[in-house]
């Protein structure tokens, strides 16, 4: 674990100066060398002439001569005879929304429907349950959205395939999820807490109590119940808990004292002595880094705490300008949203664009 | 659909809103915000039936279906798939339903088009000799045929995450920023995924 953090570190100071990812900065040879041997096979063929475009289709049964009731007439006849279509063929269109399932171990079940071997795929549809026992693994996958990875003893149900949000609900078990849908439009509940991908890949745990875990490979990932938020960059893991909701964020390569003590003073039953002290332990292992649970602690801690946080906090990134320390400590939105987006991690609009559009679109976290 | 409405309508449903208030101090943005205007005009005309604009999406997006191919499929394949892909864009435009998503979409097919490939395709084609048949086309001394014909295996053989981006940007010549905007993945992802497929891909240039 230490040597890959090492790396990261390593890769997050060979970023600084990039030709690699945008040409600008001093020019590295290496590159340069493959660029020029590679770039003969670029493409560079003329574009083709395309058949005639089908307009897409728009709604057209209320034509300005139609008055409604004939119109509605129609439509009812049309839904008729896609019924009768339908309970003749006896099964959904092929394409209705839902993710392709492959298996990829054992035989996972989409509700009583079990898919093995190598060829083994189905469909898991909105309203239907994935379960795999402890020897299956399966792999499920969406043009448009991504894939996910399904460990052996989960059961994930699939909730919403809805223009702009899909959500599916992980009652237990383990998903790995790489996700290429545009950020804040891929949804996980867990009993504990929604998990909204904001970026790429994650790793997704929930025990049977209830309890979930989070842990952020690429991109960020933002965990929410009720008012309590939680944002979860590459490298980076969060604990939720039911009842609770998402604990402070850390980031792995943390020491297990910041970890034990911040795991305390999330969900710990503790006097205001005690998570004082905990607190005390956390900011004594800080390190610039950690400026990601600095951040989530301001909201989490009580008032005359609130100034410490902050002082240890601009210690490390110095708060942007606009951005008061009275303002922090009364916790205002905007401020808050400023100095994160100071921290180096990910655009905080793209969370708040999810919550002004999504936040309440469904229930927080799924019930069994 | 008009220009405003459009404006009004890529704030409210496709987030580009969001791109806009999150522009400040951050150029690549500002270079991309108008571009993902322009291309929602783009989706949007050519989903009416607009032959010319589906053109132009062509001409933004073929290097990157391109790119995307070559990460899978023998280079003697590309060129034949990138077109069916775009074929295959344009008969299911009108089943597209955020057109926002355009890029992402257009890199789906092109994997599933790769992977269909693969399923047809037995025994499964060897780069090298695909690289000889191809000589003709992309004319290059021995030394030179050898070199890329290596390190595009090398690239090739890098974990999936790492292929694209690469290609991407070592093959097709786009820049970071313009892979995110084009694939629809965001732009650390890219990012982490060029620095990590370079560094492993140094490794297996220098140990080759």
């Amino acid at each position: 674990m230490d040597a890959g953090n090492n790396e990261t570190k390593k890769e997050l100071q060979a970023m600084g100066n990039d030709y690699l990812w945008d040409g600008s900065g001093e020019p590295d040879p290496e590159i340069q060398k493959l660029e020029a041997l590679l770039g003969r096979f670029q493409y560079n063929r003329p574009r083709p002439v395309f058949p005639e475009i089908v307009p897409a289709k728009r709604w057209r049964f209320f034509l300005p001569h139609m008055r409604p009731l004939p119109a509605l007439a129609a439509v009812a006849a049309v839904a008729a005879v896609a019924a009768v279509v339908f309970l003749m063929n006896g099964r959904k269109p092929n394409r209705s929304p839902g993710w392709d399932v492959s298996a990829m171990e054992g035989t996972p079940r989409v509700g009583a429907k079990a898919i093995s071997g190598k060829e083994g795929s189905g469909r898991l549809g909105v309203g239907q349950t994935l379960e795999t026992d402890l020897q299956a693994r399966a792999r499920l996958r969406a043009d448009e959205i991504g894939q996910i990875e399904v460990e052996p003893g989960t059961r994930l149900r699939l909730l919403d395939m809805g223009l702009g949000l899909k959500r599916i609900a992980l009652d237990r078990g383990t998903i790995h999820t790489f996700i290429w849908a545009p950020p804040g439009q891929f949804v996980v509940d867990t009993p504990s807490a929604e998990a909204v991908d904001l970026g790429c890949a994650y790793t997704l745990q929930v025990d049977n109590s209830g309890a979930g875990l989070v842990r952020t490979s690429l991109g960020w990932v933002g965990f929410k119940l009720k008012g309590r938020e939680s944002f979860i960059p590459a490298g980076a893991a969060c604990v939720t808990r039911p009842g609770v909701g998402p604990g402070t964020p850390y980031f792995e390569d943390a020491s297990s004292e910041f970890r034990s003590a911040l795991t305390r003073f999330d969900f710990q039953d503790s006097t205001s002595e005690q998570r004082g002290k905990d607190l005390a332990i956390v900011l004594a292992h800080c390190r610039q880094r950690d400026a990601l649970t600095l951040w989530h602690l301001l909201a989490r801690v009580d008032e005359p705490q609130r100034a410490i946080v902050y002082n240890y906090l601009a210690k490390f990134i110095p708060p942007p300008s606009g951005v008061t320390q009275t303002g922090i400590l009364r916790l205002d939105q905007r401020m808050l949203d400023r100095w994160w987006n100071d921290l180096g991690f990910d655009d905080i609009s793209v969370w708040r664009y999810w919550e002004r559009s999504w936040a309440g679109a469904a229930p927080q976290a799924s019930a069994k | 659909m008009n220009r405003d409405s459009l404006l009004m309508s890529s704030g409210s449903e496709h987030g580009f809103g969001l791109l806009a208030a999150g522009l400040e101090g951050q150029p690549v943005r500002e270079q991309i915000a108008p571009d993902l205007f322009e291309e929602t005009t783009l989706v949007s005309a050519a989903r009416d039936g607009d032959r010319a604009a589906f053109g132009r999406l062509y001409d933004r997006y073929a290097r990157m279906v391109h790119g995307v191919l070559l990460a899978k499929v023998p280079l003697g394949e590309v060129d034949d798939l990138v077109q069916d892909v775009f074929v295959l864009a344009l008969r299911r435009l009108s089943t597209l339903r955020e057109i926002g998503s355009f890029g992402a979409w257009l890199a789906a097919i092109a994997r599933n088009l790769a992977m269909d490939y693969h399923r047809r395709a037995a025994p499964e084609e060897q780069l090298t000799a695909d690289l000889s048949e191809n000589e003709a086309e992309h004319p290059m001394t021995n030394g030179d045929h050898e070199g890329a014909a290596a390190i595009l295996e090398a690239i090739r053989s890098l974990p999936e995450a790492y292929r694209e981006p690469l290609i991407l940007r070592l093959v097709e010549g786009m820049t970071g920023p313009e892979i995110a905007t084009r694939t629809g993945l965001t732009p650390g992802s890219v990012r982490v995924n060029l620095h990590r497929g370079m560094q492993q891909l140094r490794a297996r240039l220098t140990t080759s």
